[in-house]
C-alpha cells in the first residue's frame, strides 16, 4: 500500500521541481492562503491521475500483486498523505514570504480540497479514460476560476453561521465541518472502490 | 497439482462479441501456446485468468485457487508480459523497477540485472525511447524477476523481427529447464509454436475448439486430397471444412483415424500444419 | 549423447529421439548405467517442445532401454543385448524371406538378387 502511495512521487519526480514555483506563483499573485493551501494540495494527487492515463496503468497495477480496495484505498489515503506534506510545504513558503496565514486558512483550504476530491475522484473511474485530461482542466480552470469567490462565500457564510449558532464554541463547529466532509469523502472512497470492483481493463 | 490453471464453462459477453463455454486448461511444467486469429477471443480470456476481467458465469482457478479470497497470492506468482507497454513510458528501467519491485515479496534484484545485462537494455533511458523489441525484453525481464511460476504472455511476437523472436523463443526454451515452471503464450503467428507449444488452444469467434497437446493435434487432424466423387452427405461428416476444386478436393479433418478407415487408400493424408487448421477452421462451417 | 533432429523428416521427431537413443545403446556407444540428459536440457538443446522430448523418454523407458529416478535423471538400463540381438535377426530373416519370395515371383536370380543388395548395403 505504501507502495502504491510512493509510486506517485516516483512518476512526478520531474514535475515535482516545477511543484515549488508553482506554490511560490499562488504567493506572489496573492492568493487568498486558503486557495494556497487549496492547490498545493491538488497538485500531486490530480498530476498522478493525469500521468496514469498515458499508460495502462490499470491494466499494470492489477497484474501486479494489488487487489482493487487496495489501489483505490492508495488513491484516498495518499491524497491525505500529500495533502499534510503539501500543508508543511506550504506554510514554509507563506513563512519565507512573510504572508500572514491562520489555521482558519488551512482548514478551509483542505476542506474544500478534500470534498473536490470527494467529487472528483468517482468521475476518473467512471468515465471513460481519454476524458481524464479534460475533467483535470475543467476542474482546475473552474476552481481557479471561482474559487476565491468560493473561499470568500464560505468564509463569509461561516462567519455568518458562527454568528448564528453562537453557543457552540468555534472548535466545535471546525470539528463539526471537518466531521462532514470527513464523511463525504469516506462516502466518495466506498462508492469509488465500488465502481473500481466491477471495473473491465 | 497438473494444471496452474482452469478455467470452467467461462463466459464473458460484451456488446457484440462473446467468449463463450471456455474450457481451458494450463498444465505445469509445459508451454501452452493459445492460438486464434486477431479478435478470437485471446485477450479477453487472458484477462480473465489475470482478473483484470471478471467472467459472467464459469470458474476461473489458478494454482488451484479463486480470485475472490486469494487474489495477492495468486499475483504474487505471476510474471506477465502484454502486447505494447504497460509501463509508464516517460519513466526508465530504474524507476520502473522501483514501483514495480516492492510490490512483489520475492523480487530479487540480482536475476533482474542479470536480465538487464543479458538482453542490453539501458537503465537510465525512458521507455518510449525503446524499439518495440526491447520494449518486449524489458517487460520480461521485469515479468521473470520474481520467481514467477506461471508466465503469460499476451501476443509478445507481435511486431517483431524474426531474430528477435527466435531470441524470445530461446529464452523461453531456457526457462522450460525449470520444470516448475509453465508458460502461456498467445499468438496468431503460428509459426511461434511450432517449436516450443506442448499443448495447444485455439480459440475462434469466441469459442475454444481444442486444447490439446501437440502429439495429439498432429495425430487427429490432417489435410486429405482426394477425387470429388468420394464426397456424399455421409463422408463429408469426417471433415471440418472442404475446399472444392473442379482437379480435386481438400479438406481438414478433426479425426485423422476415421478418415484413414473411411477411405483408404483412395485418398491423400498429409500432416496439417497450425497454419492450415487455422486457415480451414476460420473458414470452415463445422459440419462434423 | 549427439542427436540429429531433422524437421522435414517424416518420421516423427520423438522417433527419431528414440531410434538414435536405441541404436547408441545397441552399438555400445552408449553405456550402460550411463547417465542421459534429462528431457528438459534436450528439448532445450534440440530447440524441440518438452513434450516431445518427453514423449521419447517415455517409450525409451516403456521399452526398457533407459529407466528415470525422480529427481536424478535418466539412466540407459542394464540390456541383455544378446535377446535384443536375437530379435533382430528374427525380424531381419522375416524381412528377407519376403524379399526372396518377391524376387522369384519376377525370376530374379540369386546372383542378381546379392549384387542388388550389395549395392543398396554399401550405400
Amino acid at each position: 500500500m505504501v507502495n502504491l502511495i510512493r509510486r506517485d512521487v516516483i512518476l512526478q519526480k520531474k514535475y515535482l521541481l516545477t511543484y515549488i514555483p508553482f506554490i511560490v506563483f499562488f504567493i506572489i499573485m496573492e492568493s487568498h492562503p486558503a486557495l494556497t493551501f487549496l492547490v498545493a494540495s491538488i497538485f500531486i494527487p490530480f498530476n498522478a491521475f493525469a500521468y496514469d492515463e498515458k499508460a495502462e496503468t490499470n491494466i499494470l497495477l492489477n497484474s501486479l500483486p494489488y487487489t482493487r480496495k487496495e489501489i483505490i484505498a492508495a488513491r484516498y489515503l495518499g491524497a491525505i498523505v500529500y495533502m499534510v506534506l503539501a500543508i508543511g510545504l506550504t506554510s514554509l513558503a507563506l513563512l519565507a514570504f512573510g504572508e500572514p496565514f491562520t489555521m482558519k486558512d488551512i482548514a478551509i483550504g483542505n476542506s474544500l480540497f478534500l470534498l473536490f476530491a470527494a467529487l472528483t475522484f468517482p468521475l476518473f473511474y467512471i468515465l471513460k479514460s481519454g476524458h481524464t485530461f479534460t475533467v483535470v482542466l475543467l476542474s482546475f480552470l473552474i476552481l481557479a476560476g471561482i474559487g476565491p469567490q468560493i473561499v470568500i462565500f464560505l468564509a463569509e457564510r461561516l462567519t455568518a453561521i458562527t454568528d448564528f449558532i453562537a453557543r457552540f464554541s468555534v472548535s466545535t463547529l471546525y470539528t463539526g465541518a471537518g466531521v462532514i466532509v470527513m464523511v463525504i469523502y469516506a462516502l466518495s472512497w466506498g462508492f469509488t472502490a465500488f465502481i473500481y470492483q466491477r471495473k473491465a481493463f | 497439482m497438473e494444471n496452474v490453471v482452469e478455467l470452467k464453462n467461462v463466459a464473458k459477453k460484451f456488446k457484440g462479441f462473446a467468449v463463450e463455454n471456455i474450457n481451458l486448461e494450463i498444465k505445469q511444467g509445459f508451454v501452452t501456446g493459445f492460438m486464434g486469429e486477431n479478435g478470437a477471443g485471446k485477450s479477453t480470456t487472458i484477462k480473465m485468468i489475470l482478473n483484470l476481467l471478471q467472467p459472467d458465469a464459469g470458474e476461473v482457478k489458478v494454482f488451484g485457487l479463486d480470485y475472490h479470497s486469494h487474489e495477492k497470492a495468486i499475483k504474487e506468482r505471476i510474471g506477465f508480459v502484454y502486447d505494447g507497454n504497460v509501463f509508464f513510458e516517460g519513466l526508465n528501467l530504474k524507476d520502473i523497477k522501483r514501483i514495480v519491485a516492492p510490490a512483489y515479496k520475492r523480487w530479487d534484484d540480482d536475476l533482474f540485472y542479470k536480465y538487464i545485462e543479458q538482453f542490453e537494455l539501458p537503465l537510465n533511458k525512458a521507455i518510449k525511447t525503446f524499439s518495440k523489441g526491447m520494449q518486449m525484453k524489458a517487460s520480461l525481464a521485469i515479468a521473470l524477476s520474481h520467481h514467477a511460476e506461471l508466465i503469460i504472455l499476451d501476443e509478445p511476437t507481435a511486431g517483431l523481427d524474426p531474430i528477435f523472436r527466435r531470441e524470445l523463443l530461446d529464452l523461453l526454451q531456457e526457462l522450460m529447464v525449470d520444470g516448475n515452471r509453465s508458460i502461456f503464450f498467445s499468438t496468431h503467428i503460428t509459426s511461434d509454436l511450432d517449436r516450443i507449444a506442448d499443448y495447444l488452444a485455439f480459440i475462434h469467434k469466441g469459442e475454444l475448439i481444442f486444447n490439446q497437446s501437440v502429439h495429439e493435434v498432429a495425430e487427429n487432424y490432417a489435410l486429405v486430397k482426394g477425387k470429388l466423387d468420394l464426397l456424399d452427405r455421409d463422408t463429408e461428416k469426417a471433415f471440418v471444412h472442404i475446399r472444392r476444386a473442379s482437379t480435386g478436393f481438400e479438406a481438414l479433418t478433426d479425426n485423422s483415424s476415421e478418415v484413414k478407415k473411411t477411405f483408404g487408400d483412395r485418398v491423400v493424408i498429409e500432416r496439417a500444419s497450425l497454419e492450415d487448421i487455422m486457415y480451414y477452421l476460420k473458414g470452415g462451417i463445422h459440419l462434423g | 549423447m549427439q542427436i540429429i533432429i531433422s524437421n522435414s523428416s517424416k518420421e516423427p521427431i520423438y522417433e527419431q529421439i528414440t531410434n538414435q537413443v536405441k541404436s547408441a545403446i545397441l552399438t555400445g556407444e552408449l553405456q550402460e548405467g550411463a547417465a542421459i540428459p534429462s528431457m528438459r536440457k534436450l528439448a532445450k538443446d534440440l530447440q524441440i517442445s518438452v513434450i516431445t522430448t518427453k514423449r521419447a523418454y517415455e517409450e525409451l523407458e516403456k521399452s526398457g532401454f533407459i529407466y528415470s529416478i525422480v529427481g536424478k535423471g535418466s539412466f540407459v538400463a542394464e540390456q541383455n543385448l544378446e535377446v535384443i540381438r536375437e530379435k533382430k535377426l528374427h525380424v531381419i530373416e522375416e524381412q528377407l524371406n519376403a524379399v526372396i519370395t518377391n524376387s522369384k515371383e519376377i525370376g530374379l536370380s540369386l546372383d542378381e538378387l546379392q549384387q542388388l543388395l550389395t549395392i543398396l548395403y554399401e550405400e
